[in-house]
């Protein structure tokens, strides 16, 4: 008997193991070519001055090249992925020093996959990170460096950023993330297919009502109206459903529960998803295609809309051209077709009232700070990243926190950033995302269930209710 | 004193130890581990966690009331019996076939079983492109034939049979070449005489073949009914969190959706629970159903 026990143990044990095992990049410009001298920026970060405060310590100083283990999210179709490898190589090449790249996209899985990392003590020495409730658990842990800390030994460290728009941290109200560039989330449309439907181009005063007589033209068309695949990302309706039942002002406050004004906000934005949804205006498979799938509709110029944000527009030059490396295959006559603008508006909400912000930025970790071969050399490629000549190339048509941004050469630019730039000018305020500070399995029941939600088989109420209980316990 | 070193089993032992303790450290200690943690409080994966579990046993109080996971098992249940009769019954005809033709016998075993050597996830990217519905493979050459309405292949309804068509694809080459073998090690005299006795080719089969291949086959089967229950790679790729609606989850799909993508790492690690007993019960049946034959 006991054989047996143990041998029942012994195989439950293998079948655990089995069942625990498992584990198209394109830039929207030619990236400025990162300068291989370091602007002034950088050599006071990587040389702090002697006047230092009495009480800073001296920084650490390596003792020859040093190996940097790097994490971003400037990876996949993110538009910065080009720009984020010239700018690593220059680094590299000026200093000598090296970085291992352990960049991804952003999304759940490498959410995890970072907390974890920091969790487990296998975290970067630099990592460029959300900083808002995702970046919680880790400061909460202290293995991060703030802003000022590193200051107290280098003194000029984010010198060249305007303090004011980098983020405080929700933990404990500090600056720890240098950020490069802002984002902007918008509508993109195919003008092509709304001059065939006999629709306008939508601008700042685009109602929702209108919306849907347009999407009804296009649907008579024969065209599909919006691109989004809600089964998979239905991050962006999500949030600019909420938002046009709230407003600038209200957006970023979590509901207490379901019943307040917020949260009833909140389920009658699902509603109005649902209600797109029942009308046809998504595409026939958006409970079971990937945002992959439905951006390629977009543009292969089978749908109208896409809500997405600044980083697509790297993704729609990208598709624009026969070799998605090379900016210089693009074909200006196809680019030409797309254009951005605001997302329809409701209620107390313009449609010039747009999501955006500075939502991400550099952080040191401890581990790399308390490392004296690693400390200069972690500060300098921060600074190198964050330096004024190296943002402008990051951040393109979209804000960055520099103070002295330089003036934006629109000749660089491609018709699609230009057309960017023109909209961002018109923009009437500008919101960060709710779901930035509404994290974690809070988000299941309306984001990972929309589909449920859309086609009825879960009330709106319920699936709201349930993620502000999964929040307010968390 | 030159064969009393045989007797000394001690040396065996220190070379035993080594794999004893890597086994130990990242399996056994991992496995009670992960049991306790089905009892803790974590929302985060490599966190200590936040005590237990107001009560403890909540957790599997929740899967008692989570259609998912019923759907989960339910699927996990289909996969075997897709993979018995898709994957062993296939390879069992193609042996079968194989071993009936004088000539290119070691191209097809190339062949049949290449599909095992490429990475699942690999796979389901080629797979998924197969399946699109906007000009994928499968739906341009039903266009060709006259279609004219594009099929959502991946659809609630449908999207399992899309899913366990790979899974069974990619794993027939495997009990190909094990039944192949099976059937090279029965002798050639035994067809002889049945051939000198008139008998057919599907007699040879029926009365020598499959009866001469029972433990082979049987232990296929248990093969692939354990393998069932750890797919993961290809059904993810192919439907990541259960798309359509949450149909398509197995067990392994659902427990790593809630460890990495919802952050409920105690739920994750009393699913991880359940898929040892359900390994365990089914490995008992199928060993009871599929038992050997001593000849």
């Amino acid at each position: 008997m006991k054989k047996r026990v143990i041998a029942t143990m012994l195989a439950g044990a293998m079948v655990l193991s089995m069942t625990a095992c498992g584990g198209n990049a394109d830039s929207a410009s030619t990236p400025a070519p990162a300068e291989t001298e370091s602007s002034a920026a950088d050599d006071a970060a990587a040389e702090p001055e002697a006047e230092a405060e009495p009480e800073a310590e001296a920084p650490a100083e390596a003792t020859g090249p040093v190996e940097l283990v790097v994490t971003t999210t400037f990876a996949g179709e993110d538009t910065n992925a080009q720009n984020y490898k010239d700018a690593v190589a220059a680094w590299e090449a000026e200093t000598g020093n090296t970085v291992v790249d352990t960049s991804a996209t952003a999304d759940e899985t490498f959410k995890t996959r970072v907390a974890t990392d920091f969790e487990t003590g296998s975290e970067p020495d630099v990592l460029f990170f959300f900083n808002g409730a995702d970046s919680n658990s880790f400061i909460e842990a202290g293995k991060v460096m703030s802003i000022d800390d590193i200051r107290a030994v280098y003194p000029d460290y984010a010198s060249n950023m305007n303090d004011g728009l980098i983020a405080d941290s929700l933990v404990d109200g500090k600056k720890y993330a240098v950020p490069v560039n802002g984002f902007w989330e918008a509508m993109f449309f195919n003008a092509e297919i709304l001059e065939e439907a006999g629709v306008s181009k939508p601008d700042g005063n685009y109602t929702m009502d209108q919306f849907k007589e347009d999407c009804e033209k296009i649907k008579a068309a024969g065209y599909t109206p919006i691109a989004a695949a809600l089964g998979n990302i239905p991050h962006y309706w999500w949030e600019f459903a909420i938002f046009n039942n709230q407003s600038p002002a209200t957006h970023l406050e979590i509901p207490e529960n379901v019943d307040d004004a917020n949260g009833q906000a909140w389920v009658a934005g699902m509603n109005d998803i649902k209600e797109l949804y029942e009308l046809g205006y998504f595409p026939e498979n958006t409970l079971s295609a990937t945002d992959d799938e439905t951006f390629a509709m977009f543009t292969e110029g089978k749908a109208a809309f896409l809500i997405d944000g600044s980083w697509k527009v790297g993704g729609i030059v990208g598709a624009c051209q026969s070799d998605p490396e090379d900016p210089s295959t693009l074909d200006a006559e196809k680019l030409a077709k797309f254009d951005v603008t605001y997302v329809p508006g409701k209620g107390d909400r313009k449609a010039s009232d747009l999501v955006g912000g500075i939502s991400s930025g550099y952080f040191i970790t401890r581990k790399a700070w308390e490392d004296p071969e690693k400390q200069a050399a972690a500060v300098n490629f921060v600074s190198y990243m964050t330096s004024d000549s190296v943002v402008p190339a990051f951040a393109q048509h979209a804000a960055s926190a520099l103070k002295n941004a330089p003036a934006v050469d629109e000749s660089e630019f491609n018709a699609l950033q230009i057309k960017a730039m023109e909209m961002m000018a018109g923009t009437t305020s500008l919101t960060g995302a709710v779901q930035d500070l509404f994290q974690g399995d809070c988000r299941v029941s309306t984001f990972d269930g929309m589909p449920e939600i859309v086609t009825g088989r879960v009330a709106a109420e319920d699936a709201v209710a349930e993620g502000l209980e999964t929040y307010h316990n968390q | 004193m030159g064969a009393n070193i045989y007797r000394n089993k001690k040396p065996a032992l220190v070379f035993l130890f080594p794999a004893f303790l890597f086994m130990a450290l990242f399996l056994y200690y991992p496995f009670f581990k992960n049991i306790l943690n089905s009892f803790m409080e974590i929302k985060q994966l490599g966190s200590a966690g936040n005590g237990f579990n107001s009560p403890w046993y909540s957790n599997y109080v929740e899967m008692f009331q989570d259609q998912n996971i019923w759907t989960s098992v339910k699927n996990t249940i289909v996969m075997m019996l897709v993979t018995l009769i898709g994957q062993v019954g296939i390879a069992i005809v193609l042996a079968l076939m194989v071993d009936n033709i004088s000539k290119g016998k070691s191209f097809f075993r190339t062949v049949f079983f290449f599909p095992i050597v490429i990475s699942a996830t690999a796979l389901g990217l080629m797979f998924n492109l197969i399946f699109l519905r906007d000009k994928g493979m499968v739906n341009q050459l039903l266009e060709m034939l006259g279609k004219q309405s594009l099929t959502d292949w991946k659809a609630e309804g449908i999207a399992l049979v899309t899913m366990m068509l790979p899974v069974m694809w990619q794993y027939v080459g495997f009990y190909f070449v094990i039944l192949v073998t099976g059937l090279n090690n029965i002798s050639d005299e035994l067809y002889e005489a049945a051939r000198i006795d008139g008998a057919t080719t599907l007699q040879r089969v029926r009365y020598i073949s499959i009866p001469l291949l029972h433990n082979v086959i049987c232990t296929c089967s248990v093969l692939a009914v354990t393998g069932a229950l750890k797919v993961f790679d290809l059904p993810w790729v192919m439907f990541p969190k259960g798309m359509p609606l949450k149909t398509t989850f197995l067990t392994g799909t659902y427990m790593y959706y809630h460890t990495m993508e919802t952050k409920n790492v105690d739920y994750g690690a009393a699913i991880a629970v359940l898929i040892v007993i359900l390994g365990v019960i089914l490995s008992k049946v199928v060993n009871w159903v599929f038992h050997e034959k001593d000849y």
